[in-house]
C-alpha cells in the first residue's frame, strides 16, 4: 500500500532520515517508534511531501509519489494527520469536517460526514461550536475525523496521543485501531511506545535517522529489553 | 437629499474609491497574505487610464478595463516572485513594488507627465458608474466570504501548512488573491483619475499604503464590511473633525493604535461579537458548556491537556 524505500531527508545542517523502509498495509497498524530527533516526524512529512525528500522513494499502491507536490497527495488518498491537534479554531466542528472533504464530491462528502459522526458521536453533539473550544482530547478526534473526510486508503498520524490525559490517551489509541480495522492502512508515530504496542500489528523502531528493528508488534513485546536499549529509556517511559 | 448629494459629491466618490482600495488589502489579508500589491496595482490602472484615454480617446470601460486586466496580470507574476515570502517581508516587498511604480511614473518622461502628471483625461464616466461597479464587486466578494470558498480562505489563513494537509492547494490560493487584489486596486486607480481627470506621482503615493491599512484596521480585516466601515470613517472623518484643525492627525493616529491595541477584529469584530452576546442572552442555556466556554476562548482545551507530554520528552 504505502511504500517508504531508503529514503534520505537532509536539512540546511543535519542529515534528519538517513536510508529509512518501511511501509504501511491496509487494516494494519505500523507503529513508528523513537526518541525525539530519531527522524520520525520527518519520515512522515517526508511521505506526504511537505518536506524535500534528498534521495528514496515514496510509493503509494505500487505509484511513485516521490517528490509530488502535498496537496496532491491527499488526492492519491494519503492524509498526514500533524501532531500537536491542528484545528481551524474558530471555525465550526462541522466547518472543520467539511474542509476535510475537500478533495470529495459533495455527496460522497455528505455520506462520509454521516459514518464519522457515528465514529466520533462528541463531533455530532458539538458541531456548531468552534473547534477552539473543543477539549483536547476532542480536538484530536476532530483531527481524525477531519482527515478520514477524504477517504484515504493511508493515514499519516504523527503523535496523535501527545499531552493528553491518559484516559484521553486510550480513547485516541482505540479510534486509531477502528480505523484500521475499517481498512485503512496506518502509519502510527508514537512516543508512547507501551501505549502504542497495544493497538499496533508491527513496530519499526528509529535512531538517529535510521530504522534499528522492525517486526511484528508481538515479537517487539517480547524483546522489549532489546528495543529499550536501541531507543535508550526515555523512549519507553509512558 | 439631491441637494445633499451634489454638495457632498467629492466626499461620496472618495468613499466608493477609497472602498475599493481599502479592498485591495483586505483581500490578500483575508487570506493571511500581508500584501500592498493592491496600491501598486492603483498606480498601474491609474496611469494606464490617463493615457488610454488622452492619447486614444477610448471609452472609460476599455481604458479603466485595460489598466485592470494589466493589474491583475502583474498581480499574478508578482505572486510567483515572491512565493517564498510571508509576513514583513512579503509586505516590505510588496510596499516596494508600489514604490517602485511612483518612481517609474515620475522618471516615465512623455508617457507619464514625469513629476506633473497627466492631465485632460476627460471621460463620460459618472459617480453613478463608480457606486454601480462598487456594489457589484462587493456583492461578488460577499459571496465569496460564504459557503465552501470562504472557508477554504479561512483555513489557509488560519493555519496554511494543515490547509495544505487536507489537499488545499494553497499557492493557487495566494495567486488568486494577488490577481483579485490587482484588479480591484487597479478598478480603484482608474475610476478615480478619470473622475478628477488627472493623475500624478504624488497622488498614488505612500500615502495609500497608510490609507488602506488604517481603514482595515480600525474597520476590520476579516470581511468586505470592515473595509466599509474603514473607508466609511476615514473619508467622513476630515468634515467631522474640522473643529479640532491641525490635530486632525492626532485624532487619527489615537483611533488607529486604540483599534490595533483594544479591537484587533477592528469595528465589524466588536460588531460581530456584540451580535453573538446579544444572540446569545436572548437564548439562554442553550448548552451547559457554552456559557464557561465563551467565559474564556481558550480555557476548556487547555484546561483538559495535562501535563504527561512533558514527562515523556
Amino acid at each position: 500500500m504505502l511504500e517508504i524505500a531508503d529514503l534520505h531527508v537532509r536539512y540546511a545542517t543535519a542529515e534528519a532520515v538517513r536510508g529509512v523502509s518501511l511501509g504501511a498495509e491496509p487494516g494494519r497498524v505500523t507503529l513508528v517508534l523513537g526518541a525525539n530527533g530519531a527522524g520520525k516526524t520527518s519520515t512522515l512529512r517526508a511521505a506526504a511531501g511537505l518536506v524535500p525528500v534528498h534521495a528514496g522513494h515514496v510509493r503509494l499502491e505500487g505509484r511513485d509519489i516521490t517528490r509530488r507536490a502535498p496537496h496532491k497527495v491527499v488526492r492519491d488518498g494519503m492524509v498526514l494527520v500533524p501532531e500537536g491537534r491542528r484545528v481551524f479554531a474558530p471555525l465550526t466542528v462541522e466547518e472543520n469536517l467539511v474542509l476535510g472533504g475537500y478533495t470529495a464530491s459533495r455527496d460522497r462528502s455528505r455520506q462520509v460526514l454521516a459514518r464519522v459522526y457515528e465514529m466520533f458521536p462528541i463531533l455530532r453533539e458539538r458541531r456548531g461550536g468552534p473547534a477552539g473550544l473543543l477539549s483536547g482530547g476532542e480536538q484530536q478526534m476532530l483531527a481524525f475525523g477531519r482527515a478520514l473526510m477524504s477517504s484515504p486508503r493511508v493515514i499519516l498520524l504523527d503523535e496523535p496521543s501527545m499531552g493528553l490525559a491518559p484516559t484521553m490517551v486510550e480513547s485516541v489509541l482505540g479510534a486509531v485501531r477502528d480505523m484500521a480495522d475499517a481498512g485503512i492502512a496506518v502509519l502510527l508515530v508514537e512516543q508512547n511506545a507501551d501505549m502504542g504496542m497495544e493497538v499496533a500489528d508491527s513496530v519499526v523502531a528509529m535512531a538517529r535517522g535510521e530504522v534499528v528493528f522492525a517486526g511484528a508488534a508481538a515479537e517487539a513485546r517480547s524483546n522489549a529489553s532489546v528495543l529499550r536499549a536501541f531507543l535508550g529509556e526515555a523512549a519507553l517511559v509512558g | 437629499m439631491s441637494q445633499w448629494f451634489v454638495s457632498h459629491l467629492i466626499l461620496i466618490q472618495g468613499t466608493f474609491i477609497s472602498l475599493l482600495l481599502a479592498l485591495s488589502i483586505q483581500v490578500p489579508l483575508r487570506a493571511g497574505v500581508f500584501s500592498f500589491a493592491g496600491i501598486g496595482s492603483y498606480a498601474l490602472g491609474a496611469y494606464t487610464a490617463a493615457i488610454l484615454t488622452i492619447r486614444l480617446q477610448v471609452a472609460p470601460v476599455i481604458a479603466i478595463g485595460a489598466g485592470v486586466l494589466l493589474a491583475a496580470v502583474v498581480g499574478y507574476l508578482l505572486a510567483l516572485l515572491v512565493a517564498r515570502l510571508s509576513g514583513l517581508y512579503l509586505g516590505m516587498a510588496t510596499i516596494a513594488f508600489a514604490l517602485f511604480l511612483g518612481v517609474a511614473a515620475t522618471n516615465g518622461g512623455e508617457l507619464t507627465g514625469g513629476p506633473t502628471g497627466l492631465f485632460g483625461a476627460i471621460s463620460t464616466l459618472t459617480t453613478a458608474h463608480v457606486i454601480a461597479v462598487t456594489l457589484v464587486v462587493v456583492l461578488l466578494l460577499a459571496a465569496g466570504e460564504r459557503g465552501a470558498y470562504g472557508r477554504r480562505v479561512d483555513a489557509v489563513r488560519e493555519d496554511p501548512q494543515l490547509a495544505v494537509t487536507l489537499g488545499i492547494d494553497v499557492n493557487r490560493v495566494r495567486r488568486r488573491v494577488f490577481v483579485v487584489s490587482g484588479a480591484l486596486g487597479a478598478t480603484a486607480g482608474g475610476m478615480y483619475t478619470l473622475l478628477r481627470t488627472t493623475v500624478s506621482p504624488e497622488t498614488i503615493g505612500f500615502h495609500l499604503v497608510v490609507t488602506a491599512l488604517t481603514m482595515i484596521i480600525v474597520g476590520g480585516s476579516l470581511s468586505w464590511a470592515g473595509a466599509a466601515i474603514g473607508a466609511l470613517i476615514f473619508t467622513w472623518l476630515p468634515t467631522v473633525l474640522q473643529f479640532v484643525g491641525e490635530w486632525q492627525l492626532l485624532v487619527y493616529g489615537l483611533l488607529v493604535t486604540a483599534a490595533a491595541v483594544y479591537v484587533p477584529g477592528g469595528i465589524l469584530g466588536l460588531l460581530q461579537s456584540g451580535w453573538r452576546r446579544y444572540q446569545r442572552s436572548r437564548r439562554p442555556a442553550v448548552r451547559p458548556g457554552a456559557a464557561a466556554a465563551a467565559a474564556g476562548e481558550h480555557e476548556a482545551p487547555l484546561a483538559t491537556l495535562g501535563t504527561p507530554g512533558e514527562v515523556r520528552s
